[in-house]
């Protein structure tokens, strides 16, 4: 099989806002408790009880890439991601200002920029959601599966239509 | 490190502020959370002093384990001498507050004095600063959180608050953080208002260092399994804390028109699933929220499906929601929950004193003690969806005489209302009691008697004596990590072996306040949880100190032993009905009306009951009056107390 | 380290004792073990005639929602009238 490379999915519905995530990245990426650590930050409008978590998209363009002054981000390409070269990097926030999704963090007690590196291909935040609003998939069935749910709900409306 | 998380005293009197650590060996001897603000409560509190005055310490803390890498610890305990009560106050909550106050690098608060005008507190990254709140002071409990992050501009600033209810010194008011998560219980939002004190906000960036970051979460990953695979959690997770009530009220537990039944007959649109059915039309399929870490997400969101308050947000309603607005007042509408349980979230009234309160009036009402005339014409009448509303409103804002003698809590009130109101009301050491019926079941009424608090389920409730588990299960589970070889039964109506199922129990829950642990994560509801064994492994790899399941007992131990020198101090005595281990005489006079035949009929027996009891003190090593016995507090290593070590 | 963590302990020994797919009767003099069939909305106990109503949690995961009302109050006054009769 052709590999299309895996991509984390986020299902913002199903986030029940726990931020289990946000503690487990952490301390697998820094041994601390720490959401300003955390790769994967939960967004919350509390009095709609709205829950949204926002990572690195590992966007194919991606600008933190393109705007990086001493290259130091790059294409991972056996895991579809990009990443950051701490050796390169010398901290000047350029792709924090770039980052359409706010996914390039600034670390102000190491002074170091840092974001998801899908944990070398075992992302610990899809780990532990139990709730399955995180998912770490093929990006070629991310569509197909899109399809499929909304495809379930035509034929649930259909269903209905046909009773009345 | 989470041991590098310190303790602070704030004087709102005078403004000092004095920040200290917290040395390992007062972690060895009391861990933490609840355990820890027993021992600074008996340390900073003289005897007698006025539970609203500035002598009164405020004392609010995280678990032990809160902000590290162990699940569902994100438990916030606030304990102080209860305005309500005159006895221990202490009050628990989830959500996200005391996470962040420990990121913000704090432990432990002992706030004293008064403030000349409101303010509120701002802990943030090892700093601490008293702030005016004359621009919140006010505001509803969400609103006031919302003012506090626009004030200093951060989204992501956590806050307990207390509610006008708070400010306007109401006996029962709560403290709250987020839109739901109440630390309710013995009037801690009246102590918050008696000192000026809106709120104490927290935004804390700090690492907590894990000691060994990796074993840590693989165990974790281990502890989440066993917790969310359990039956009770699964069906919190779709049902949320309802269910409970649902299934209690199947059978006949449950306190109906105050105590006049057992039961809520054809209670069909106030069950669990119907509730559950407006969340999911208001709010889709996923419905259900979390506290910090934790997978079982027991909190439901809705939207209030219809009525004046139509298409307003909150959370909830939990079963004491359920109880108080549905069952005891036998107002048996989903909508009258829904827009109680908004109000006391509003206000910051603590929604089970409230509904056991107002049912208890209402009881009142039927004969003939209070009349119209004291309630400014409102038909205070069972099913009265409107005045049971109202009357919320009344005791937030202490409005009308029945509203303003409810606000000062149930004994107070009963001396307002005179003749023998006291006789009905279900409430022990001066708080009411759940909306559960215990008359069917001795463990549970032995457990609401000696409640540290006053009348409680969540200090010593065996819930899972109501499960009729085999001999050798109970075995297993109440013999570790101390043998026990007396008598166990499986029948819940029993009154054998019951004793030492809630001293264990007592035990067990001290030590998950202590861990900062939520109770829905051991041995409350579900027989297969996690207990002291799986908790010396959590402490070990997240803090890197060495506990045995023995030790940690022993802790739990001694700072139930504390909570209960606090309240001899204060006055409780054996068989006093407003300060002692005794129950309203209806457990023993008044047999249940309704459910299941065998549970028809049955009542507490009075004489067996005091057997139960003597019992339970011989197991705490209390003498027959309730006091501890000399050798129990040189083993406990409480002789020499108040020793003022912290 | 003292701590064997490899070792289970008692709460995990007794995770074996879940029974999905089962409840016990509501009726505490009864407790008799319910299995409904997937999708049943009632279930009615063998032993003590007691009915319920079944709600799912998931498809394999069942619960009591309820008594049918009118029946166990039934049963149960005939049960008390045969008590007190004695």
């Amino acid at each position: 099989m052709e590999n299309e490379g895996k991509v984390l999915v986020i299902h913002p519905e199903k986030c029940t806002g726990c931020r289990l995530c946000e503690m487990v990245c952490a301390v697998r990426h820094d041994g601390a408790s720490n959401p300003a650590r955390s790769r994967i930050r939960v967004m919350k409008w509390e009095m709609e009880g709205m829950y949204i978590p926002v990572s690195c998209q590992q966007c194919q363009d991606a600008p933190c890439m393109n705007v990086c002054p001493v290259g130091a981000i790059s294409r991972n390409d056996e895991l579809d991601t990009v990443e950051i070269d701490q050796d390169k990097c010398i901290g000047c926030r350029t792709c924090v200002a770039v980052c359409p999704f706010g996914a390039m963090s600034f670390n102000t007690t190491d002074r170091k920029v840092f974001k998801c590196d899908l944990c070398d291909g075992d992302p610990q935040c899809v780990r532990f959601c139990e709730v399955g609003c995180l998912e770490y998939i093929d990006a070629g069935d991310v569509s197909i599966l899109k399809n499929k749910e909304a495809a379930a709900k035509l034929m649930i409306a259909n269903q209905k239509a046909t009773m009345l | 490190m989470a041991l590098k998380r310190k303790i602070a005293y704030i004087n709102l009197s005078t403004g000092e502020i004095d920040i200290k650590p917290i040395p390992v060996d007062i972690r060895k001897k009391f861990i933490g959370g609840r355990g820890l603000d027993a021992y600074l409560l008996y340390n900073h509190s003289k005897k007698g002093c006025d539970p609203l005055g500035p002598d009164n310490p405020l004392i609010v803390s995280g678990g032990f384990l809160t902000a590290t890498c162990a699940s569902a610890t994100a438990r916030t305990h606030i304990m102080a001498k209860s305005p309500l009560t005159g006895l221990l106050g202490s009050a628990n909550m989830g959500g996200f507050f005391a996470p962040e106050m420990a990121w913000a690098g704090f432990h432990h608060l002992v706030i004293k004095g008064k403030a000349k005008n409101p303010v509120y507190i701002y802990l943030h990254n090892g700093e601490i600063e008293i702030r005016d709140a004359k621009n919140i002071w006010g505001k509803t409990t969400t609103d006031s959180q919302w003012a506090i992050r626009d004030e200093l501009n951060d989204q992501e600033v956590k806050s307990m608050v207390c509610g006008p209810a708070g400010e306007n010194l109401v006996r029962i008011a709560n403290v709250m953080t987020g839109i739901k998560n109440a630390g309710g219980r013995s009037g801690m939002g009246c102590v918050m208002g008696s000192k000026n004190l809106k709120a104490v906000a927290a935004r804390g960036t700090m690492d907590i260092n894990i000691a060994y970051p990796m074993d840590a979460l693989e165990y974790n990953k281990r502890f989440i399994d066993q917790i969310t695979s359990a039956k009770v959690n699964k069906t919190q997770g779709t049902l949320g804390t309802p269910f409970i009530w649902g299934a209690t009220n199947s059978w006949g537990g449950i306190r109906t028109r105050n105590f006049q039944y057992n039961q809520c007959e054809y209670a069909d649109d106030i069950e669990p699933e119907r509730i559950d059915e407006i969340c999911e039309e208001t709010m889709g399929p996923y419905h259900m929220s979390g506290c910090f870490g934790c997978q079982v997400h027991c909190r439901a969101q809705y939207k209030i499906p219809s009525g004046p308050y139509k298409g307003v947000y909150d959370e909830g309603p939990e079963y004491t929601s359920q109880g108080a607005f549905g069952g005891e007042p036998d107002c048996k509408s989903a909508e009258t929950i829904l827009v109680g349980n908004h109000l006391v979230d509003q206000y910051g009234i603590d929604n089970l004193e409230a509904g056991s309160l107002i049912s208890w009036a209402m009881e009142l009402y039927e004969e003939g003690i209070i009349t119209n005339k004291d309630t400014d014409g409102l038909a205070l009448e069972f099913g009265n969806d409107e005045a049971l509303l109202e009357m919320v409103k009344r005791i937030a804002f202490r409005e009308g005489k029945v509203g303003n003698a409810l606000a000062d809590g149930g004994i107070a009130a009963s001396k307002i209302f005179g003749k023998n109101s006291f006789d009905f009301l279900i409430q022990v050491k001066g708080m009411s009691n759940l909306h559960s019926d215990e008359r069917a079941t001795p463990a549970l009424a032995l457990n609401i008697a000696t409640a540290s608090r006053g009348s409680d389920h969540l200090r010593s409730r065996p819930a899972i004596d109501l499960y009729h588990l085999p001999v050798d299960v109970l075995r297993k589970i109440y013999s570790n990590p101390i043998p026990y070889d007396g008598p166990l039964s499986s029948e819940h109506t029993e009154y054998i072996g019951k004793a030492w199922q809630v001293f264990w129990q007592e035990n067990c829950y001290m030590a998950v306040d202590c861990l900062g642990i939520c109770k829905y994560h051991t041995t409350f509801l579900g027989a297969t949880l996690p207990n002291f064994e799986d908790w010396t492994k959590v402490l070990y790899y997240n803090t890197g100190l060495e506990y045995t399941p023995e030790e940690i007992w022993d802790v739990a131990e001694r700072c139930n032993m504390l909570e209960r020198l606090f309240n001899l101090r204060e006055g409780l005595t054996r068989d006093d009905l407003e300060k002692g281990d005794m129950l309203n005489h209806r457990y023993f006079d008044e047999p249940c009306k309704r459910g299941a035949p065998d549970v028809i009929g049955k009542f507490i027996d009075k004489k067996k009951f005091k057997k139960m009891i003597d019992e339970f003190y011989e197991h705490k090593g209390l003498d027959k009056d309730g006091v501890p016995k000399p050798e129990t507090l040189k083993n406990l290593g409480l002789a020499n107390e108040p020793s003022k070590m912290i | 380290m003292a701590i064997d963590v490899s070792k289970q302990s008692g709460a995990e020994s007794l995770r074996k004792t879940r029974t999905y797919g089962k409840f016990r009767c509501h009726n505490p003099s009864c407790m008799g073990r319910l299995e409904p069939k997937p999708g049943d909305k009632l279930v009615k106990c063998p032993v003590c005639k007691s009915e319920f109503r079944v709600a799912w949690i998931r498809p394999d995961f069942p619960r009591i929602r309820g008594p049918v009302w009118d029946v166990n109050k039934k049963l149960a006054q005939e049960a008390v009238a045969k008590r007190e009769g004695k």
